[in-house]
């Protein structure tokens, strides 16, 4: 019986511990990238404006969002609406309001620059709010946008990013141990192609279209003269719309999503190198910010990823099979643990010395309000000297 | 004859008088410049505050604990537990419009004035003692010449109070007025003979700072032996006279006037009592202390954190010391060697004047803090003031110390130059660290011909009161 459990335990963690670490999931970057210049790329700029405004809705702070915007649509001398970048014809939403922050804008959307990003590998001088800062803990979104191809995607009109340096990127980012899971998601033509060179564990990928397909525009806008959004882009934000920071729906519900008939192609996603389940992964793992808080009251200790794994509480339906099996055998491996340290404890009890030192201890976690009675005892002290000083 | 008397009794009462209005004053300047803290800017200067005394640090110890993490936590608070809980209330209390830590500053007020009381009621004693010793080695005929005796509590008082390093570390807000405090409490339980308030006052500066443990020599030679005092050959050489004198022929004499072989007896008894409450009181603190830090590591964190960082040197700060300098470009290979070479420094010179100085323990708990002052690992101005007032209490006998305006013009030209330094080294840039260790080197230097004269000059004024015995006898034949 205690070899099932054992067996169904190990099967467990390896199922609920994402990608095999044993870090723990501490905190969630994004990599935003506008690849295209010139005012008929708009809807590039404004797919990218959409997903910042999406995930710093949902959480990430601008801290740990890269924005790299390659050209300037907001105060472009075309565009009729000055300092305005709409991502609908509706206009309803501005995504060019007062709080953001572009981190690397025009001339400075390189490869060169992307690729540094990526890395970390940077001049001494470039400053914090350019780096990507992440560590082992953490999860990545990455998007990019703009024309791309076989295998290649386009910067600023004047070279190109291809897929095995991306793999390449992402290798070195693996061995520094710059992410623990990584999201790469692509709205470009023959999207899919781009990551089909990437070997490393721990990156989701998804692509608004494969090899030979393109990736199509949603609509024009009349006003502003061009159009303002990429398909693939406005249904991923039609599904995000409808979210707020507290839902718990799932990567694969977000995947699920994308009908190929309105697309009008076919969003692929590549899950051999991503090890959890994409109906267990929710969305905010990646596009958004929300951890779960364990209390503690001891501080600087890390604590393992079992403790933490133990203590999840999902709600949600799918995850109530995998999960439910988790709780019980945890709970009984527990018990038994439980078991064993009352028997260590009722060996110990034997010493009277010990004895009195645990009753002592437990005396002095009862205290609640240990600094009065310090004090206290400092001022019965002082009367005592003086007592005993003008006595003697 | 009563005309004198009164004369004399007036001028008694007039002393205290005035030496309470200097006080009051002096308290009333600290209440001013309390007021002006902001434009002064002291607590951020290193000469004041180092990160064993600085308030700033005390604040984020308190809050750490309020936050209910260990005060020790990020290595900013390396004091004791008991000060946290006395002072870091205090620290958070603010009133709208008055400078911050102001209630702070009020305590170190209160511990200045408090150890000024202190110092004199050590001085009166100390005085007494010199006016007895006098009058039995046939110097002084009658009370009335006690009038040539300066009153050296009172100006050892007035110069604690009036010291400007003083006046600097208290509004400046570091804890040494408290350590100094405790120094003085321990010094004036031993010469008033007040067995647990000198041991009281022994264990909270060792506690509070580790240093003072090294005047447990002093104390203890207090409380065997008594107060200063000539060395014992000058009374039985006078009592040798003196006998001689009354009758030449008896026998007696004759074995009186062999070499005195006669000790001065060592009072066990109040050192071991002294002892016993020792113990009693540092069983308190410990237990205190491992009260209030049960959750956060007990014991074993504080030492190391308090007694272990004095020790090991871990922050290199700049400060006025000459340690900082020297372990910042030592190699690691070689630093638990310096370590050791640099607090034997102070525990070697221990033995040697115990053995030079056992007859005059007061005096030779001056010269203890003078060198522990000089050479420990932290040193600030607080721990000058403390020194230069117990050297007030020795005015009488060291009237004749040579360089003393040497002394008094370097004192001075350090402690103006050193801010400069410090200026032109970390805010200007036009200097760099050798500057202001230049300067810390010749505040070390002064510090030490400050100390081995003020010894000399002891030692020379026993040496004059042996050549006066005799010649003062022959006169008197």
């Amino acid at each position: 019986m205690k070899n099932l459990t054992l067996v169904v335990m190990l099967l467990c963690y390896s199922f609920a511990s994402s990608s095999g670490d044993s870090t723990i999931h501490t905190n969630n970057w994004a990599v935003l990238v506008c690849t295209s210049r010139f005012w008929f790329n708009y809807r590039h700029m404004a797919n990218t404006l959409s997903l910042y405004r999406t995930v710093k809705r949902l959480g990430i702070p601008d801290e740990r969002i890269i924005l790299m915007l390659a050209d300037d649509m907001a105060c472009n001398s075309r565009n009729q609406y000055p300092a305005q970048v709409f991502n609908n014809e509706n206009h309803q939403i501005n995504l060019y309001g007062d709080n953001v922050e572009v981190d690397y804008r025009g001339y400075e959307v390189t490869v060169e620059n992307f690729l540094r990003v990526l890395t970390g590998r940077h001049e001494n001088a470039v400053p914090r709010s350019k780096r990507l800062l992440s560590d082992e803990g953490s999860h990545i979104l990455l998007y990019m946008t703009g024309h791309g191809g076989d295998e290649f995607l386009k910067f600023q009109d004047a070279e190109e990013l291809q897929s095995h340096d991306l793999a390449d990127a992402v290798k070195q980012m693996k061995e520094k141990r710059r992410f623990k899971e990584l999201l790469i998601m692509v709205d470009t033509c023959q999207a899919a192609t781009l990551f089909n060179q990437l070997q490393s564990p721990g990156v989701l990928a998804i692509g608004s279209s494969l090899k030979g397909e393109n990736s199509y525009s949603h609509h024009l806008d009349s006003d502003i003269g061009v159009s303002v959004v990429d398909r693939f882009t406005y249904y991923t934000l039609a599904f995000f719309e409808r979210l707020n920071i507290y839902d718990n729906a799932s990567l694969n519900s977000l995947f699920r999503s994308y009908d190929p008939r309105q697309l009008m192609s076919t969003a692929y996603y590549r899950t051999d190198l991503y090890q959890p389940h994409l109906s267990e992964v929710p969305v905010t793992n990646f596009f958004g910010s929300v951890m779960e808080t364990i209390h503690t009251d001891s501080a600087y200790h890390a604590f393992s990823s079992r403790i933490s794994n133990s203590k999840i509480k999902s709600d949600t339906p799918f995850n109530q099979p995998f999960n439910q099996l988790s709780e019980q055998d945890v709970k009984e491996d527990l018990q038994n643990t439980n078991n064993q340290n009352d028997e260590l404890k009722t060996e110990k009890q034997k010493c009277p010395y010990s004895e009195m030192r645990a009753d002592l201890h437990e005396k002095l976690k009862k205290i609640e309000n240990v600094d009065t009675m310090v004090n206290l005892s400092i001022a019965v002290m002082i009367l005592v000297v003086m007592v005993s000083s003008s006595l003697l | 004859m009563t005309k004198d008397d009164g004369e004399m009794v007036e001028e008694q009462k007039k002393k205290p008088c005035r030496f309470w209005i200097w006080a009051l004053s002096s308290v009333l300047f600290r209440l001013i410049l309390i007021s002006y803290a902001g434009n002064l800017n002291l607590s951020s200067r290193p000469e004041v505050s180092t990160p064993l005394t600085s308030i700033r640090r005390l604040a984020e110890g308190y809050w750490l604990k309020q936050a209910s993490m260990s005060p020790y936590a990020g290595s900013m608070y390396h004091g004791s537990p008991l000060l946290l809980s006395l002072l870091g209330p205090l620290t958070v209390q603010r009133i709208k419009g008055q400078p911050s830590h102001l209630f702070c500053s009020l305590v170190f007020v209160i511990a200045d004035i408090l150890s000024a009381i202190l110092l004199r009621g050590i001085g009166k004693k100390l005085q007494m003692a010199y006016g007895l010793n006098a009058r039995l080695l046939g110097l002084l005929k009658s009370p009335r010449d006690k009038a040539g005796i300066l009153p050296c509590g009172d100006i050892a008082a007035l110069v604690y109070l009036w010291n400007p390093f003083t006046i600097v570390c208290c509004v400046g807000l570091s804890t040494s007025p408290i350590e100094n405090l405790a120094v003085i409490l321990a010094l004036n339980g031993a010469v008033t003979r007040r067995v647990p308030l000198a041991a009281f006052g022994l264990v909270m500066a060792t506690h509070l700072s580790l240093y003072p443990a090294i005047l447990t020599i002093p104390v203890i030679f207090l409380l065997g032996y008594g107060l200063d005092a000539p060395p014992l050959k000058l009374f039985l050489q006078t009592r040798n006279v003196e006998s001689g004198n009354r009758s030449s022929t008896s026998s007696a004499s004759k074995q009186a006037k062999s070499k005195p072989t006669a000790q001065l007896p060592f009072l066990w008894k109040t050192v071991v009592h002294f002892v016993f409450w020792a113990l009693v009181w540092s069983l308190c603190v410990m237990v205190l202390c491992r009260l209030s830090l049960s959750k956060h590591g007990g014991l074993e964190e504080m030492f190391k954190r308090t007694y272990g960082f004095i020790l090991s040197i871990e922050d290199l700060s700049p400060n006025i010391g000459v340690f900082w300098y020297f372990f910042a470009e030592v190699f690691d290979f070689f630093r638990n060697f310096f370590l050791i070479v640099f607090h034997v420094n102070i525990l070697f010179m221990l033995l040697p004047l115990a053995i030079r100085l056992k007859h005059r323990p007061c005096f030779l708990a001056f010269i203890y803090l003078a060198i522990s002052s000089l050479l420990k690992s932290y040193p600030s101005v607080g721990d000058s003031a403390l020194y230069l007032s117990l050297w007030a209490l020795f005015v009488n006998e060291l009237a004749d110390m040579k360089f003393s305006f040497f002394l008094f013009c370097g004192y001075l030209g350090v402690s103006l130059l050193s801010p400069v330094m410090h200026n032109l080294w970390i805010w200007r840039g036009t200097g760099n660290a050798n500057f202001y260790f230049g300067n810390a080197i010749g505040y070390a230097c002064f510090q030490i011909v400050f100390v081995v004269e003020s010894v000399s000059a002891m030692l020379n004024h026993d040496r004059a009161l042996k050549k006066c015995n005799p010649n003062h006898q022959k006169v008197k034949n």
